[in-house]
């Protein structure tokens, strides 16, 4: 390699170098900027909320001010990153409100931009587009596009089912559950979770008829959510509901029975119910769990638990001689220990 | 003039609770840590201490220990996102404070006390 091709590639290095460095120089001013003009929106945006909730009759702020206030710090049509972000500040905001500065809030959003952006999204192809286009509707309660929203309940992607249900909870409360039976596609637990507390925020108060309505669901993921429901509302009349689904032939269905039970305490008459429903059970573990439930929430049932000593999986036989030797009945777990080894068989006791 | 002193990290709440105080006739300052604070600040008494709990490095029980050791104060109000059961109950029994607002917040139940001072 002569002297010349290496002084070009010692410049061809040094010429990338610089262009890196430019390139990062760049970068580092353009996010300071960024940075800096997003603090500016928050700020500003700050300023809008707190002076729309509490207008000084002195010096009041109107909506022209507020329009041309936006549009100044770049709250404009073309810059869709800042509106974004501006709808981000949107919803943090109304999730951090109440009571009748919520509705103020809500006024607020419908007068001033981005008055379409949301909607638009959800006619959009990509499927992350249309979740988060419903998604800011319903956080905004923007209602008037429920019907937009009610199409894709069964939509093939998980993401837009899940929010456009969790919409239809926020705008219809307690009637959605209306919807449940027709609903096609499964719904995971992540989703019930978020749909039940959904509705807790929205709609503290319950509305019995809905609930007895949906009982006719035939959707395991129907009866799972309902149970959940129950519990999360803590309605000690429906507790009938989960108790019938104790020894349903799904595992998971009885799964989340079993949790939902051990919010509620029982009347006589449930609990002998319950233990007929024990029996039913085919899993060991489940039954174990039902099994501790029963011990903690009802009076010592001698004859139940000795039954179950004999019939039960060896599995719980052991929890079982455990919750009577504790309780007072030694003899009668010495006897059963015994009753297991033929009478001439030579014990290794002394 | 009644003062308050407000302290949010959030600056939308910031805001909102400044605009808030001063509509009801107080003088606010409103800062979003206890950087913010100068020595005048560390002898007046305030009125009204309405303060979050969740501050980068430091614990929430720590920093409202050190909210009551440092700053003069006849009221205390948290607002803060961190409203779990267990969180309140701990505050509570920190003694001393007048009122604990979890997110979501009514604001007219804040506005309600500050009226009725």
């Amino acid at each position: 390699m002569n002297e010349s091709s290496i002084l070009i590639l010692i410049g061809f290095v040094f010429a990338v170098l610089v262009i890196y460095w430019i390139s990062i120089v760049i970068s580092v001013i353009y996010r300071r900027n960024r940075t800096k003009r997003l603090q500016k929106i928050e700020m500003t945006f700050a300023e809008i909320v707190s002076g729309y909730l509490y207008n000084d009759p002195n010096d009041p702020l109107t909506l022209t001010e507020i329009n041309k206030t936006l549009k100044n710090v770049g709250i404009k049509k073309q810059n869709k990153n800042n509106i974004q972000f501006l709808i981000g500040l949107m919803i943090r905001t109304q999730r951090t409100i109440l009571g009748t500065n919520f509705y103020k809030l809500q006024k607020l959003y419908s007068q001033i931009p981005p008055y379409r952006v949301s909607i638009n999204k959800i006619s959009s192809w990509s499927w992350y587009r249309k979740a988060r286009g419903i998604r800011e509707i319903y956080e905004m309660n923007q209602s008037q596009y429920l019907d937009e929203i009610f199409k894709y309940r069964n939509h093939r992607n998980i993401y837009v089912r899940r929010e456009a249900q969790i919409a239809l909870v926020v705008f219809l409360g307690w009637e959605s559950l209306r919807f449940l039976p027709y609903l096609k596609r499964n719904m995971t637990l992540w989703q019930q979770i978020k749909i039940v507390e959904k509705l807790y925020d929205h709609y503290p108060k319950p509305e019995l008829k809905w609930l007895h309505r949906a009982y006719k669901t035939e959707r395991l993921f129907g009866k799972k959510l309902l149970m959940r429901i129950i519990r999360k509302y803590e309605l000690h009349a429906e507790t009938g509901y989960i108790v019938d689904n104790l020894n349903h032939e799904d595992y998971e269905v009885r799964e989340t029975a079993i949790y939902c039970l051990q919010t509620f305490a029982l009347s006589k008459s449930k609990i002998s119910y319950v233990k007929v429903l024990f029996e039913d059970i085919t899993d060991p573990t489940q039954q174990g769990q039902l099994l501790n439930y029963l011990y903690h929430n009802s009076e010592m049932d001698l004859d139940f638990y000795m039954k179950q000593l004999n019939n039960a999986s060896d599995d719980l036989k052991l929890s079982i001689a455990e919750i009577l030797w504790n309780n007072g009945y030694k003899e009668k777990v010495q006897e059963f220990y015994y009753k297991q080894y033929p009478a001439e068989t030579e014990l290794n006791v002394e | 003039m009644k003062k308050v002193l407000v302290i949010q990290e959030d600056i939308i709440i910031l805001k909102i609770l400044e605009r808030l105080t001063r509509l009801n006739g107080f003088d606010c300052k409103a800062i979003r840590s206890l950087s913010a604070l100068n020595i005048e600040d560390q002898q007046t008494n305030f009125d009204f201490i309405i303060t979050d709990i969740l501050f980068e490095g430091i614990a929430p029980l720590q920093f409202v220990a050190q909210v009551q050791e440092v700053l003069l104060h006849k009221n205390l109000l948290i607002v803060t996102n961190m409203g779990q059961d267990k969180i309140k109950q701990e505050i509570f029994n920190l003694r001393g404070i007048t009122g604990f607002y979890a997110v979501p917040i009514d604001l007219d139940e804040i506005e309600a006390i500050i009226q009725a001072y």
